[in-house]
This record gives C-alpha cells, structure tokens and sequence, in this order.
C-alpha cells in the first residue's frame, strides 16, 4: 500500500459498512418511491403518481393528513412543554436544590428504560379493566373520573405526551444541565460581587450562553419527533388509536408498506413515497427552525 | 475534587421555594420507584395472588412465574437473542468506529472534513427512513429475520461513536506514536497496542449508551426479526402487552429479566452513561 495512503485501511472497513447500511437505504429509498412495486415480481415506473396518490386521494389523504397533524402537535408539544420542562429542571439541578443528586439520578433513570418496557408500565396504570389508576378511583370512590385513557381519543394524544414527558426529557435535561455546568465560573463570580439577582443571572447569563447546545437539543428532538412511532404504535395499535388520535406518519408508513392496508397489498414504492414527504418535512422544519434559532444566538 | 463552598446566601424565601420544588419533583420521582416495584412484587406473586391482590405485597414469594416463562414461553431463546444481538452489535460498532475515528484524525489527507461530516450524517437520519430498503436488502442477501443481519445493522451505525472518538484522539499528544513509529511498530500495532489501552475510559462510555440503545431497540427488531425464534426480548414484552389480561403473571417476570441488566448497568455507570450522552450531543 502507497504509503501516502495509510489512512485507507483504518477508514475502509467503517466507510463500506456505514455506506452499505447506513447511507446506500436513505438513497434507495428515494428511488424506490417513484416505482409501484409489491416487493414481488416486476418494478413498474410511475413517475410521480406515488405523491400525487398521497396529496389528493380521497380515501388516503385524509389519514396522511391528520397523521401530520398529529405529528405537528406532538412537536409544538415538543417546543412548548417538553423542552422549557427539560430547561426549568436542568436549571434546579444546576443551582442545587434540596436532594438534587437523588432528583438527578431518578428522573434520569426512566430514558435507560426500553419503550415497550415504558408501554407495559402504561398498561399496567392506565389499562380501563385492571389498570391501577381506575381502580384507584373505584377505591376512593370518584367512579365518574373512571375513563377508558388509552381508549378515549380525548385523552390518548395527552397520556402520550406526559408519557414521553416521563421518559424521554431526561436526556435533555442533562445536555442543558452539563452546559450550564461549562459556564465559567468566573462569569458567575462576577455576576453575583456585582449585585445580580437571580433572575438577572438567569435571564441575561444562562440563557444566552446556553443557546448553542440548546440548538442542538431541539434540532435533534425536532428529528425524532417527527419519527415517532413507538409508544403510539404500542398503545394504540397499528390503526392508530381510536378514530386517528393517535396516528402519526410513521405508522401509516408502516401500516401501507408492511400491513397491505392500500390495495390489499404491501405495496413498497408507495411505503417509500410516504418515508421521502416525511423526510423533506423534516428537512424544511429544521432549516426553518435553524434560522429562527440563528437569529437568537449571541456573538460570543 | 475540593468540596465546593456555598457561597450563595439564600433569603428564607428563596429557599422555602427550592424545598417546595425539590418535594414536587421527588413525589414525581415516585411514579418511577411505583412503577418498578409493582412489577417486581407483581413478578413475584403466584397467578392467582395477582388478580386479587394486584397492588400490595405479595402474600407468599414465589419464582413460579419465572420459571414458567423460561420454560413455557421459551424465554431463554429470546434472552441469548437479545444478548448475542447486543454485545455482537456493540463490539462490531466500536471497533468499525475506533479505526474509522482513528484513521480520520491521526492522518492527513485531502476529503478529511468531508469525510467526518459524512459520517455524522448518520445521526442526523432517523433509522424510520432507511428501514424498508433495509428491509429489502437484508433479504436480498438471506438475512432477514437473521441475528446476524440485525447485528451488521447495528455494527454500521457508527455515527455516533465516530464523532465521540475523534474527539478523544485529537486530545492523545502525537508523540506516543511517533516513538512507537521509530521502534519499528506497523500502524495496526500501533493503535491495537498502544492507544486503544488508552481508551478504555472513552470505550467504556461510548459501549453503555450503544449497548443500552440496542437492548432497547424496539422498532427495528420487530421489522427486520419478524420470525419468532429470531424475536428478542422487547418484542416479546410487546406480545404479552396485546394479551396482559391473559398472561399477567408471565408478563411481569418478562419484564424484570429485560429490565436487570439496564438497572444494574444504570446503577453502576450512571454518571458514565451521562457523559456519553452529552458528548455526543453536537455542541455549536
């Protein structure tokens, strides 16, 4: 080997498995939506018949649609609670409330915990026959209050939420709390000989020079949002809950691709059509939101 | 590490406030402790005790519930599943992602920045996206529903662990190499002798989170291991969800036995686990 080149055998491995499986799909898939094609026998061309299917269908649209939207609230859900929530309780830790490195440990504890593993502990407190909450109520006898949860489309979408509330902020909180902890201490000395108060030191200190890992968080959780699929899939079943409330792109992607729910067959170029509109909202969400929060981010 | 003085003088407001909300967040944090402790007592129970008395102590403790899983539900086929999945997968994703980080940052040539940013994109992608062609390409070449397909999967997902890496080789003073490098050594040797025993604290951080993240991994088991003697744990978790009336009992003890070794690991690691997962958060 040309001894110029010895980077080569270090990176060659990691590059064709990564290309193979990591990167090669996310292209196949973009040429797999133009094609009608069940899996079996001949691909047949199609142009851009996928998408137009997916925009004006009436029978599909209106289940993408309220998918989408659903997927939209869960990530307005995302900016306006869970990531303020993940923000506040980084910030209690960061100055040290009572018990916080038992506080720490605990609400951080839920995120090693597998999805399903968070489902069955839904199951087990919200099922409507031997879920512990409506016994609970049966006990202290506020029966009225006894509801179906899951099973009831005016709650399932807002379980869901205090759910991944529950489980996942915790991996948010310690990317804020670990940048605070960056934060020189020679700014908070100052800040505090200079008379700050706390919410000076908070407004005009933590906030700004937090805002690039901030960035970062949302980014991410933006991505995931729109990819959620789990603990809807888990809890409200492949059909996405009672009457669509808990139906999100990711599972009706699943639903025509792997469950034959469009013709009666699986139908792979139109799975793939469904992947690449997610794929571009996701792109254009997250540029918008980069520029928004670029826009916020003080020159330091 | 000097014990930190407090310096900060809080008014008796100030810290009636901070008492309240420590109460509020560790009654929240009971949600948690309720939930594992009802399943390990649950777990425990015999299957009539657990339909009459489905919170509370158990009147009598019994493995019984245990050993029928393993038995019956064959729980010991889908544990060694689980467990060759995810050490297999882990093993294979560190050692693709420690060469790849190590050729990127030890070497220079030409394509070096396009070439980390390509593989971080990686991380940027969800898997929902690639998961039918992976789907099609798995079973084009005969390992759908494969264990060892699924761990080719996993072992390519490198995004992450590169990125955690070439940080950490960039902070390893050249000059170690350098030395070996005049004593003759070959490149390989060189990083299999003389930096990878420096990265056992890095490895250790970077093999956690991967290894947790697999374990868990729901979604693409349950497409690309669809055939049930290739099922791994989480998916047999989400079989007895759709039927808990039924097998309540058995559900419980499925639980605990996927739950242990994430809890043990948490237990021993958590602060190691933290630390991989902010470092691989994309700071700027």
């Amino acid at each position: 080997m040309n001894k110029r080149h010895k980077q080569v055998k270090f990176i060659l491995p990691g590059f064709i498995f990564y290309t193979c499986f990591i990167i090669l799909p996310i292209i196949y898939v973009f040429y797999l939506s133009f094609f009608q094609w069940s899996g079996l026998g001949e691909m047949k061309f199609n142009g851009i018949q996928n998408f137009v299917t997916i925009f004006t269908d009436e029978r599909f649209s209106p289940v993408f649609f309220n998918a989408l939207w659903n997927n939209i609230k869960y990530l307005l859900c995302v900016w306006l609670i869970i990531t303020p929530f993940q923000y506040l309780m980084a910030y209690l830790f960061f100055i040290k409330i009572p018990a916080y490195k038992y506080l720490k440990f605990m609400i951080f504890m839920p995120y090693v915990i597998s999805t399903t593993i968070i489902s069955f502990f839904a199951t087990l407190i919200f099922n409507p026959n031997i879920g512990f909450l409506n016994k609970f109520l049966e006990a202290v006898g506020l029966e009225h209050l006894q509801g179906a949860w899951f099973g009831d489309p005016n709650w399932a979408f807002k379980l869901m939420i205090l759910l991944i509330l529950w489980q996942g902020a915790g991996s948010g909180v310690m990317i804020f709390y670990s940048n605070f902890m960056d934060i020189s201490k020679d700014v908070m000395e100052a800040s505090r000989i200079d008379g700050c108060t706390e919410w000076q030191r908070f407004t005009r200190i933590l906030v700004p020079l937090s805002l690039p890992s901030c960035a970062s968080v949302i980014t991410m959780s933006t991505i995931w949002a729109l990819a959620l699929f789990d603990l809807p899939f888990i809890l409200g079943g492949a059909k996405g809950g009672v009457s669509g409330s808990l139906d999100f792109v990711n599972l009706v992607f699943y639903r025509y691709t792997f469950g034959s729910a469009l013709n009666g067959k699986s139908e792979i170029g139109f799975g793939a059509s469904i992947c690449v509109v997610m794929f571009a909202v996701m792109l254009i969400i997250t540029t918008i939101q980069n520029k928004v929060l670029k826009k916020f981010e003080y020159d330091n | 590490m000097k014990k930190e003085k407090n310096t900060e003088i809080l008014s008796p407001g100030a810290r009636v406030v901070r008492w309240v909300l420590s109460i509020i967040l560790m009654i929240y944090t009971g949600i948690t402790i309720f939930a594992l402790s009802i399943t390990v007592m649950d777990s425990l129970k015999s299957k009539g005790d657990i339909v009459t008395n489905f919170v509370g102590f158990p009147k009598q403790l019994t493995m019984e519930s245990y050993f029928r899983v393993l038995k019956e539900a064959n729980l010991l086929l889908y544990l060694k599943n689980s467990v060759v999945l995810t050490v297999g997968g882990t093993l294979g994703c560190i050692l693709l992602a420690g060469l790849t980080a190590y050729g990127i940052s030890r070497f220079d040539f030409k394509g070096k920045n396009f070439l980390s940013g390509y593989f971080l994109m990686g991380m940027m992608v969800p898997v929902q996206v690639s998961v039918l062609p992976l789907f099609l390409i798995l079973k084009r070449i005969g390992l759908l529903n494969n264990i060892f397909g699924m761990m080719l999967v996993y072992a390519s997902g490198i995004s992450m662990a590169c990125f955690i890496f070439q940080k950490f080789f960039h902070t390893i003073p050249v000059a170690l190499e350098e030395s070996a490098r005049i004593d003759g050594a070959g490149d390989f040797r060189i990083f299999f002798q003389i930096i990878a025993p420096l990265c056992k604290p890095v490895v250790m951080t970077v093999a956690l989170i991967t290894a947790i993240s697999q374990w868990n991994d729901f979604y693409m088991p349950m497409v690309l291991l669809g055939k049930k003697t290739s099922n791994t744990l989480t998916l047999v978790i989400y079989q007895y969800i759709g039927q808990f009336t039924k097998y309540m009992s058995e559900s419980m003890a499925a639980v605990v036995i996927t739950l242990i070794p994430v809890i043990v690991l948490y237990f021993l690691f958590s602060s190691k686990i933290v630390e991989g997962l902010t470092g691989g958060a994309v700071k700027g």
